[in-house]
């Protein structure tokens, strides 16, 4: 079943995005690449809670916002968004870049959250570890860094090559840039502040991650975030929900229930 | 017309890496060719103020083998104390890749003072391949760029101390010594890519608009758009706003320079500008608007460029020293280009010395009916009303 497409606007900011379930809202901040995308992921997490998911601005339907500096303001925006849609704590998920935003946000304000569940996320500085610089690779390094099976991206193909969609990728790196360029894919203050999260948190790692890998970058993690459990996934690399999506979403459904019967 | 001579500095090589820029390994860099390279360079730059070019030319670019300039203030400081007529134009400093962006200003004064005011101080963002090896963010370029332009201006022309509080650039006390000779400031030029931002930028401030690299019928729609900017800024482009950066061969015949062009020229387009496809393109460093207007007709790349097409559509001027005066009358009756920026290459540094000797003689007075105007009187300022 299609989800809902909406246009909203958040404290002046305009955001596009796909919606459908009941239940406990989840709101899903998806990766760099991913935005606009009702994948396999969402449709099985659909089938138990009110799924939403934002394309960030500058990524998918969603225009440039001139005011977003910093990542910082990204999870304000979010902040902002709870807000609008007077949405009860909700249930976070975050991947890869959107696991950074969400991170954020549970240290500025874990009260608004029912749990958070941060997919191979990037936005620390791990000690011995440089991300890969993707700005500097072309489609297929970019591939081979991101995914475990590279027929997993053929779900992130963008349609075709005209313009309008090759305006769209670049709209796309330069909203990404402007909050990831330098330093690249952190923020220097994060993780020192991630002690702060005290709501329940589930860390999806792909085994084969090379842009952000299990060791040393889920480990940082683990042991950052008080009580977070890591679950690692062995067919994936970087974005496991799009890798095995049906193992994710189950791991993450049954998670979301335990904390919702928890309290 | 005047006659620049413009300087890459090249480190001529063969390589089969995969891009000249960012990543190409520094074990190819011989220091021991380099010093060699380096002083016959500066030889031939210190020649042509012999020979009567009226400008000397040097531009900053960064971990590559195209131009190995990373400071051209460092190759500016070297000419000032070697020449004595000429103009020295710094074409130009990357100003969004300075963090201390007044350091420029200083830099500039230093020279203009040091040089008794010959110093044309290039304005620029730096190519694409510059914010990989800087490491600053491209979607801060344009607006780094024009802050800094203001904060250095300024540095020039208004009283110090004062403070400056930028986005981008914040300082208590902008009080630089020396100020520079040339009054208000050394004249400012604008070498670019031809973006209608930039377009409008630098006509609005009077500043002489350069293109670098960039075929005939291309360079001839910008200065249109150029032209017309400064009309609707209420005045008429001056020739010598308008200036033509392109590679010149000239030997006694024609088939001379062809050979040597094929050879010699190429090597800049297809090895100097071969480039890892993303450098290129780091993210925002165009507008989309920009983008559109590439991606609707995109131009090739330079690695890939012929000798055939670059011929074809005037990225070079190549022949006898008839030929070569007839190419270049084009840009003199066509395009009303007051400056040709232009430098050579023969293969060797004698090669090199004797077609410039060459260019002199047989082409260069050809055009000299301008020969006792100042092209730099009332160029490259602001006019009062637009000054801060």
């Amino acid at each position: 079943m299609a989800p809902a497409r909406r246009e909203i606007v958040v404290r002046g900011t305009p955001v596009h995005l796909l919606e459908d379930g009941a239940g406990t809202p989840v709101l899903f901040l998806h990766g760099a690449g991913g935005a606009g995308r009702w994948l396999p992921f969402q449709e099985r997490l659909a089938k138990d809670f009110a799924v939403s998911v934002p394309s960030h601005p500058g990524h998918g339907g969603s225009p440039a916002a001139e005011w977003i500096e910093h990542i910082s303001d990204l999870a304000f925006h979010y902040l902002d968004l709870l807000d609008e849609r007077r949405l009860p704590p909700v249930h976070l998920i975050g991947a890869s870049f959107g696991g950074w935003i969400a991170a954020e946000l549970a240290t500025m304000a874990c009260h608004r959250l029912r749990s958070l569940t941060l997919i191979d996320p990037v936005g620390i500085k791990v000690d011995g570890w440089i991300y890969p610089f993707l700005f500097a690779m072309d489609i297929p390094e970019v591939v081979a860094t991101v995914f475990h099976d590279p027929m997993a991206a053929l779900a992130l193909a963008p349609p075709d090559q005209s313009v309008e969609t090759l305006a769209l990728q670049y709209r796309q790196g330069a909203a990404l840039a402007r909050v990831a360029w330098n330093p690249y894919l952190y923020n220097p203050l994060l993780r020192r502040r991630l002690a702060r999260i005290g709501t329940r948190t589930l860390l999806c790692w792909g085994a084969h991650d090379r842009l952000a890998p299990l060791d040393p970058c889920g480990r940082a993690w683990a042991g950052a975030i008080p009580g977070a459990r890591l679950h690692v996934f062995g067919g994936s690399g970087h974005v496991p929900h799009l890798e095995e999506p049906e193992a994710v979403a189950r791991v993450v459904a049954e998670f979301c229930r335990a904390a919702e019967a928890a309290g | 017309m005047k006659f620049y001579y413009f300087h890459l500095m090249p480190y001529v090589m063969d390589h089969d890496e995969p891009s000249s820029w960012v990543t190409l390994p520094n074990r190819l860099y011989d220091p021991a060719q380099g010093r060699v390279l380096y002083n016959q360079y500066l030889d031939q730059l210190e020649y042509a103020e012999q020979l009567g070019w009226d400008g000397l030319c040097v531009n900053e670019h960064h971990q590559n083998c195209y131009g190995t300039m990373p400071s051209p203030n460092v190759m500016a400081a070297m000419l000032v104390r070697r020449t004595s007529r000429a103009r020295i134009a710094i074409l130009g400093n990357g100003l969004p890749l300075r963090e201390n962006p007044l350091r420029i200003a200083e830099e500039i004064a230093m020279l203009d003072v040091a040089s008794g005011g010959r110093v044309i101080s290039g304005f620029v963002r730096g190519i694409s391949a510059e914010y990989f090896s800087t490491g600053v963010n491209p979607t801060h370029s344009r607006d780094r760029f024009y802050e800094a332009a203001d904060l250095i201006l300024r540095a020039w022309t208004q009283p110090g101390p004062f403070a400056f509080d930028g986005r981008f650039y914040r300082y208590h006390f902008v009080n630089p010594w020396p100020r520079p000779l040339q009054q208000p400031h050394p004249p400012v030029w604008c070498p670019s890519q031809g973006s209608s931002e930039t377009v409008e930028w630098a006509a609005r401030r009077r500043f002489p608009y350069l293109m670098v690299f960039t075929p005939i019928r291309r360079i001839a729609q910008i200065y249109g758009e150029y032209r017309e900017a400064c009309r609707r800024y209420g005045y008429t482009a001056s020739r010598y706003q308008l200036t033509v950066n392109v590679p010149i061969v000239v030997a006694p015949s024609d088939a001379q320079a062809e050979a040597i062009a094929r050879k010699h020229v190429m090597w800049v387009f297809n090895t100097g500008l071969r480039m890892h496809p993303p450098f290129w393109r780091p993210p925002g460093y165009m507008t989309e608007a920009s983008l559109r207007r590439i991606l609707q007709s995109p131009p090739p790349l330079p690695s890939e460029l012929t000798f055939e097409q670059a011929d074809r559509e005037g990225y070079i001027v190549y022949g006898s020293p008839a030929t070569v005066r007839d190419k270049l009358r084009v840009f003199a009756d066509e395009l009303q280009a007051g400056i040709v920026c232009s430098g050579m290459n023969g293969g060797s540094h004698e090669a090199t010395l004797e077609m410039m000797q060459l260019f002199a003689e047989a082409v260069m007075p050809h055009f000299r009916e301008d020969a006792a105007v100042d092209e730099t009187a009332g160029i490259g300022r602001p006019a009062p009303s637009l000054s801060q």
